[in-house]
């Protein structure tokens, strides 16, 4: 909220540099954004008389005069604009000079002839309109009351004053206001807050005269305030009023519109004004809005209305949506004679529900919705009708319409000094906390340690004893907070187990030179439709979210393949020649989940990998590595999901159950997400893996006897797979088997098409006495012959 | 020629052969032609018959002394021709040690890991259980029991993605303190990191999915000053003993008093720079003591107990501590980016 210094001002005292203010007010609870100083903007222009006007002989347009700047010497100016004429004071940028934009003016030649400044219309000054009255004119802006040479434009023209940008706490609505944050400011440099008196001068007139009005839902509308102006003259508002407005960045328009954007912006309330001639039988009713009833809003939109709306009626049809807004009907013109002020407190539930449901926002909604404080409604009310008086605009009614049935009573909270302090890890003594609450102006008395508080009425976060010890403790100082360690337990904290088991998967995986990626939990469902998935896939059944910010994060990912894929997909096309990744997140379970019950989340693992040197087998091995860590043991078993590549495709299963898969893309789901280079994508389930997994048993002692190791070679069709094979030979093995590796696969022109020669080597021993050849021969023999019979696979001789 | 003058011969001769041999060939040669079955001294001994009976020892002994002398120097040969030998081998085995070979270099957990390893450790070296919770998440827990109630306005400041109304995508680790005071009973120190979100289009500062850390504390007699204490314990542990932190009056609906909690510059420890706009000082955490409201709301007595409450974006403290200024770099997963990274 943008609130000028000189505005403050008039009600506190700021004895301070902008820049100390603004440190101060940061840090005793009102944030400033910063502070503007529009002198900035504008430098070095100043009021020109021009004295003579002589033709440029260079050219028909521009002419060449002499101006009085103020200075001992008048400058010569050469300037192109069509109204200069010897006499006039215009405003002009001395050598020097800054223009908004940034604009420096330089002494220079203008069609050979010098010029030592520039004569400036009001868009040069970046001055509208609506602040200074001769700014719309044609060519320059001249000045029409007498001012001496040399005078600083910036004052006349109303841009001299800073302006703070101050950011307003959710809890303090009571601080949007120029009140708000002059107490604020009053409170933190310890200066008093001068509020001014508020006396309406007034004519003699009842209510009834002029309006009727009917609040029928005061549970939507705690208050309703409204008074009368009558011979109202419309025109212009003063200078300080529109230049007021202008730094607070709000457009002047006429007294009596602008009296209500002042008022709202000194108090906080928002106001509205009635031309009274155009209000249908002088009837207001203050209503919900009826079934199936419409609007025509003030920006020609017409808009279907609910009956949790509050609207602003007259007999027959809604004018305008209370709070939102106003009708057109009724809007004040230079024509209008009898104004009614409108200052009211709506339920701020009731506007922010109206303003989703209808997508407006004003800026009333906004404050109504952060909370208009009902008690204060009347003083606004007064306030506006004080300054019709000082304007001159019209006659201020003596009687008042204010219906205020339900008083929002005062608010006393009881604390304790010492629970205060307790809560603060401070020692403020009790009489030093009644002076600090005096300043926020709270009554506060202090008995013995209890403290009781009565809240101004405008402070209506104030509820408890935490409450009062945030403000004893804002307005004391942050910056005293002491230091302390926490007392009690002294025992290390624990991680959690899933943290736990995902923080030694990622120092395996990065040990094995992968990289951890995080994407978005939520994914288009387009992306996930690209793995092909069978119609029916638990994976489709998808979590959406109702308001997403586009298609493309619309639901969360059931699975994290697609995410992982489309990072691959970017390193492919950003040239990065080999990248192995990884991402550990939960997917969201959708699968049979009720209404209002949360999805399970699933922890999962997922590695996309491409490269020179990364195959299938790298990958298997790193995932089987990483599940051995853990203890779990895992079966290769031949299987694909629809985005797999079908022969180059594995399940690892754990007594049957699947733990995860490793596979190459498919070729189709390849070219779905733009993959130029063959990638392997695994997969792993962190759940089923923290429940497979395994303490450490205890080590085996180191045998004592020797082992006899036997090489053999098994020619096989190429279809057997190895994994089988040493099964198989494991199974036939048995106890004397110690270990059998697969060391070399041949395949060429020595043996038959379509065949491989598997060589493995086998390991046998005993653990209480060595092996002879006659214990190892007649298993070598079994082995041989169950791998012939189960896997068709024979000795190479 | 005596036998004493063939053997002072055969030692000459000897001597000279060892000083030309280099290497094992010449000196087996050698020890063969004096030493083997027909070498010289072998020789020579056997014609012990030749002397006199009474001047055999004598002889006889001064043979094997040349003998021993022989077979000394021999062996001592032997050793350096071996240690030469060596040496070549050695020499000839000689790689180039600056040779490149392909190789796959560790990987690196993401930085957002990185730093929440980091704060694990030091709030679980503080006392501090790390505790997680859902992302998808009811309403009540994101927001009711943190004293958000439904359309109270400071919602606006967390602009939320809905699954259902009650259902929500959890705009902070908020829920898990609240799920956690539900179901442990004080003395609690827990931290709670993970992903959230909020509906803001993604630029170079803004991103609809973030990481946060919260951290909550309730026990009897938990002060601001806590607080405090334990943020300074955090900063100094995290960026260094120069670090200190400050506190500036804030509102959060689920604290009272609130803060701001600002960090000595990491850039120019308090001197103002582009990082700090200047100030010294940068935005890090939120923090306050925790509503009573909030500690009645989740079945925890507010009379006897009081806790602080603080979170903290683990993006800003990566952004922070690597010097990142583009937050969409964490999120698009190029490899150049994040082999960057590592533990330290």
């Amino acid at each position: 909220m943008k609130v000028p210094m000189q505005w403050m001002k008039q009600y506190t005292e700021i004895p301070v540099s902008a820049e100390a203010f603004q440190d101060a007010m940061i840090m005793h609870g009102t944030g400033v954004e910063g502070i503007e100083d529009q002198n900035d903007a504008v430098q070095n222009v100043v009021v020109g008389k021009i004295l003579t006007v002589r033709k440029h002989e260079n050219s028909d347009h521009m002419v060449i005069c002499d101006v009085d700047v103020g200075e001992a010497e008048t400058v010569q100016i050469v300037t192109g604009a069509p109204n200069v004429h010897e006499g006039d004071l215009v405003p002009v940028a001395k050598v020097g000079a800054k223009l908004p934009g940034g604009i420096t003016i330089k002494k220079g030649k203008l069609r050979g002839v010098d010029s030592c400044g520039m004569c400036c219309s009001g868009p040069e000054l970046g001055v509208p309109e609506y602040l200074y009255p001769s700014v719309g004119d044609k060519g320059l802006l001249i000045f029409h009351e007498d001012y001496k040479p040399g005078t600083d434009v910036r004052s006349i023209l109303g841009v001299d004053d800073q302006i703070v940008d101050f950011e307003i706490l959710a809890n303090r609505p009571d601080c949007l206001s120029v009140w708000g944050v002059a107490r604020e400011a009053a409170a933190t440099l310890d200066k008093p807050f001068n509020k001014p008196e508020i006396k309406v001068e007034t004519v003699p007139g009842k209510m009834e005269d002029f309006v009727h009005i009917d609040v029928q839902d005061t549970d939507l509308c705690p208050r309703y305030c409204a008074r009368i102006v009558k011979n109202v003259k419309i025109g212009p508002s003063p200078m300080w009023m529109r230049k007021a407005l202008h730094a607070a960045g709000v457009r002047a328009i006429n007294n009596i519109v602008d009296i209500t954007n002042y008022v709202m912006l000194e108090t906080g309330h928002p106001m509205h004004a009635f031309d009274l001639a155009k209000v249908k039988d002088s009837h207001i009713i203050v209503r919900r809005a009826y079934e199936g009833e419409k609007i025509v809003t003030l920006d020609g939109k017409e808009r279907a209305l609910t009956p949790d709306m509050l609207m602003i009626c007259d007999q027959n049809n809604a004018t305008g949506i209370a709070g939102v807004m106003g009708g057109e009907e009724s809007e004040i013109t230079d024509e209008t004679t009898t104004v009614m002020f409108e200052i009211a407190s709506f339920d701020r539930t009731s506007i922010r529900l109206t303003t989703r449901a209808l997508g407006l926002r004003t800026e009333a909604s906004g404050r109504y919705e952060r909370g208009v404080c009902a008690a204060t409604c009347r003083e606004a009310a007064d306030r506006a009708c004080q300054l019709v008086n000082m304007l001159g605009a019209g006659e201020v009614i003596e009687d008042v319409y204010d219906c205020y049935p339900n008083p929002k009573p005062e608010v006393v909270v009881e604390a304790s000094v010492a629970g205060i302090n307790r809560r603060i890890g401070m020692q403020i003594p009790g009489e030093e906390m009644v002076s600090i609450l005096k300043r926020l102006h709270m009554d506060a008395k202090l008995d013995g340690d209890k403290l009781t508080v009565v809240a101004p009425n405008y402070r209506e976060d104030i509820e408890n004893e935490a409450d009062i010890s945030e403000e004893v403790l804002r307005i004391y100082g942050y910056e005293h907070i002491d230091s302390t360690l926490l007392r009690g337990q002294t025992a290390p904290g624990t991680r959690n187990a899933h943290m736990e088991l995902t923080d030694k998967v990622q120092r395996i995986l990065t040990g094995k030179g992968l990289y951890e990626i995080r994407n978005f939990s939520f994914v288009s469902p387009k992306i996930i439709e690209k793995l092909g998935l069978d119609e029916g896939d638990n994976r489709l059944n998808l979590l959406k979210v109702t308001n997403p910010l586009g298609e493309d994060t619309s639901v969360m990912r059931s699975t994290l393949v697609p995410s992982v894929l489309g990072t691959v997909a970017l390193n492919q096309n950003r040239n990065n020649e080999t990248a192995m990744l990884y991402e550990i997140a939960p997917v969201f379970d959708n699968v049979g989940r009720e209404e209002g019950k949360l999805p399970h989340e699933m922890p999962m693992l997922c590695i996309g990998a491409y490269g020179a040197k990364v195959d299938f087998y790298l990958i298997r091995d790193i995932v089987m590595d990483m599940l051995a860590r853990f203890g779990v043991k895992c079966d290769v078993v031949r299987g694909a999901q629809p985005y797999h590549h079908p022969g180059r495709a594995a399940e690892l299963m754990v007594n049957g159950e699947c733990i995860g898969n490793v596979a190459e893309v498919h070729p189709d789901v390849m070219a779905a997400f733009e993959l130029s280079k063959r990638t392997i994508i695994a997969e792993v389930n962190l759940e089923k893996l923290a429940a497979l997994r395994t303490k450490m048993t205890d080590v085996r002692s180191l045998p004592k006897f020797p082992a006899v190791t036997r090489d053999i070679a098994l020619v096989m069709d190429e279809s057997v797979m190895v994994g089988d094979v040493l099964s198989c030979i494991r199974k036939a093995g048995g106890a004397m088997l110690e270990s059998a590796q697969m060391f070399d696969i041949y395949r060429g022109a020595q043996l038959l098409t379509g065949k491989k020669s598997v060589a493995f080597s086998l390991v046998f021993r005993n653990a209480e006495r060595t092996l002879s050849d006659d214990d190892v021969n007649p298993v070598v023999k079994k082995i041989l012959e169950a791998c012939e019979k189960n896997c068709g696979a024979a000795l190479r001789l | 020629m005596d036998m004493q003058e063939q053997l002072r011969k055969i030692q000459e001769d000897a001597k000279q052969q060892i000083e030309k041999i280099t290497d094992k060939a010449g000196l087996d040669a050698l020890r063969l032609k004096m030493l083997g079955k027909k070498g010289d001294l072998t020789l020579l001994l056997r014609s012990m018959g030749q002397v006199p009976a009474e001047e055999r020892p004598k002889v006889g002994q001064m043979i094997n002394v040349v003998r021993e002398h022989l077979t000394a120097q021999m062996d001592e040969l032997d050793a350096k021709i071996k240690k030469m030998e060596q040496e070549k081998k050695l020499a000839r085995e000689s790689i180039d040690v600056t040779e490149p070979r392909e190789h796959t270099a560790i990987g690196c957990v993401h930085p957002v890991s990185l730093v929440q390893d980091q704060l694990c450790k030091v709030f679980t070296g503080m006392g501090f259980d790390v505790v997680e919770g859902p992302e998808v998440e009811l309403d009540l827990f994101n927001f009711e029991l943190l004293n958000l109630p439904k359309n109270h306005p400071a919602r606006d400041a967390q602009d939320t993605f809905y699954i259902e109304d009650n259902i929500v995508l959890r705009t902070h680790t908020s829920p898990v303190q609240a799920r956690t005071m539900l179901s442990r009973k004080p003395p609690i120190r827990i931290v709670c990191p993970g992903r959230v979100y909020r509906a803001d289009e993604v630029d170079a500062t803004h991103s609809p999915v973030f990481h946060q850390m919260e951290g909550l504390v309730i026990d009897e007699d938990v002060t601001m000053a806590d607080l405090k204490g334990t943020l300074d314990a955090f900063a100094k542990n995290l960026y260094g003993d120069d670090v200190t932190t400050r506190f500036r009056p804030s509102f959060f609906p689920f604290t009272e008093p609130s803060a701001e909690v600002d960090l000595t510059c990491v850039n120019c420890h308090g001197k103002g720079c582009r990082v700090c706009k200047g100030t010294g000082w940068i935005e890090v955490l939120g923090a306050g003591m925790v509503n009573p409201k909030v500690l009645d709301m989740c079945g925890i007595d507010s009379k006897k107990y009081s806790g602080f409450a603080f979170g903290v974006g683990l993006e800003r403290i990566a952004m922070l501590r690597y010097g990142i200024t583009d937050l969409r770099l964490f999120y698009e997963g190029d490899v150049r980016f994040l082999s960057q990274f590592r533990d330290d």
